[in-house]
């Protein structure tokens, strides 16, 4: 019962070195739920400073994929090398209904053991601009601004994270959309990876490369 | 061991902000006792025999009441996905959520008791051992109900499974711990203050550390050292099926 993906310890070095530090290498990864194959050799690889667009119909196994990369769920066969810190923003925004906004972020990131001051917090409500809702409890909050804590998160992490987002748009408004796109912007040209899986125009500005999952069907 | 601190900081701000729920298991763990004395009679004579199995009874099922919620909002709103991926590992986590939902439901249920034990008329010599084997066995019915939430995580409606899996288990903890709460009743009498020939006992002189407790200190023991790691894996497997 070893968590981590099988991979020869002399191949991951060999990979280390043929590529720049810090990307991320799928190697023939299988996604499987349950007793169903959803995708059988996935592969695909990205270098620091890079966005992939991950598409692909409903039930294709997008949201699968982000876990198995995020160490969520381990694949069903291939392997995956990554020697970035990875930050996971799932459908489920994560936040304690009961908690405001900045202390939710302040519990996100005493767990991480990022060190968080309340002024950095405040910076990443800031540019969410969730900023005017972050005192209240998240339960009052609408999807929308629920989305926008969720992703000030991603700017208490380090920066050369891999970005793991799951339908990071979805909910947001257009100024909304426009910060979460500044966001993921800076974030690449600081020399940090996103993959977002998204059916929506996400950071228009870097071309990024697609990965498509087919219909399983 | 920062990242423990502030996932039990976290949670009893959580409890706090929730604390209906507790004030319910309270009320409840009072309520059950209270009904004794109605259906009974107030005779103490009639009373006193059973004092300490209801005092037991009521507090294990009470406890049983807040046993579902234990990981329930983690699981929903993905906070159990940032756990699982943050430095913390699950078995401290799972051991977070023991030390707060002892603080927060046994706690309250520990302080009541001295109040609901003048009400079957305890003798107030004999409340040490109960508070004592109450608190020990209170903490392993906390562990029960944790490896019991965190099962109950995969399956839905886990309701009628929490009490099928826990109540059996607790049984050890039951016969234990009603036995350590009454020394006397454990074997020879007490110590006699003189050396006479031991007719009756002294109501203040019984050895407070008994057999029986320390059997419940194993058995607590023994849960201990399962129901982290066994709780880590039911979590991990079933957010793996359920998402």
């Amino acid at each position: 019962m070893s968590a981590a993906p099988k991979s020869s310890p002399d191949s991951s070095e060999a990979n280390s070195r043929a590529n720049p530090p810090l990307g991320l290498r799928l190697d023939g990864v299988v996604l499987a739920r349950g007793m169903r194959v959803l995708q059988r050799g996935l592969s695909h690889s990205m270098s620091a400073g890079q966005i992939t667009r991950l598409r692909g119909p409903n039930g294709s196994g997008k949201s699968t994929l982000l876990r198995v990369i995020a160490g969520r769920l381990r694949p069903a066969a291939g392997a995956i090398i990554c020697q970035a810190p990875r930050l996971y923003i799932g459908h489920a925004d994560a936040l304690a209904s009961a908690r405001s906004g900045r202390d939710n972020l302040s519990d996100w990131a005493r767990l991480n053991g990022f060190d968080a001051t309340p002024d950095h917090i405040a910076a990443s409500l800031q540019m969410m601009s969730a900023a005017g809702f972050a005192d209240i409890p998240a339960r009052q909050l609408s999807r929308g601004q629920r989305r926008r804590l969720a992703l000030a998160r991603l700017l208490l992490g380090p920066l050369d994270a891999l970005w793991l987002l799951d339908e990071p748009n979805a909910g947001l408004d257009g100024p909304a959309s426009v910060r979460l796109d500044d966001l993921i912007s800076r974030h690449l040209d600081g020399g940090g990876m996103v993959i977002a899986a998204t059916h929506l125009p996400l950071a228009p500005t870097h071309k990024g490369s697609d990965l498509v999952l087919a219909d399983p069907q | 061991m920062n990242m423990l601190t502030a996932q039990i900081r976290r949670d009893l701000a959580l409890m706090w902000a929730g604390r209906g729920d507790a004030a319910v298991m309270l009320a409840f763990f009072l309520i059950i006792i209270t009904l004794f004395p109605l259906a009974v009679g107030p005779d103490p004579m009639r009373l006193q025999p059973v004092a300490l199995p209801v005092i037991w009874i009521a507090a294990l099922l009470a406890s049983l009441a807040g046993f579902p919620r234990i990981f329930a909002d983690d699981v929903r709103s993905g906070w159990i996905d940032q756990v699982a991926l943050s430095p913390l590992p699950l078995p401290l986590y799972a051991l977070s959520k023991v030390i707060t939902h002892w603080l927060v439901s046994a706690l309250p249920m520990l302080i009541a008791t001295p109040l609901m034990a003048v009400m079957l008329y305890v003798d107030m010599t004999r409340l040490a051992p109960l508070i004592l084997a109450l608190g020990i066995g209170t903490l392993a019915l906390t562990l029960l109900g944790v490896l019991a939430a965190a099962l109950g995580e995969g399956a839905r409606n886990s309701g009628g499974l929490m009490a099928i899996l826990v109540l059996p288990l607790a049984v050890p903890i039951l016969i234990f711990g009603t036995l350590a709460s009454s020394p006397i009743s454990s074997g020879p009498v007490g110590k006699d203050p003189v050396g006479n020939d031991p007719v009756g006992y002294d109501p203040a002189g019984y050895d407070i550390i008994t057999p029986h407790l320390l059997l419940l200190m194993a058995v607590t023991a023994v849960l201990l050292a399962i129901v982290p790691v066994a709780a880590a894996a039911a979590l991990a497997e079933a957010e793996a099926e359920s998402s």
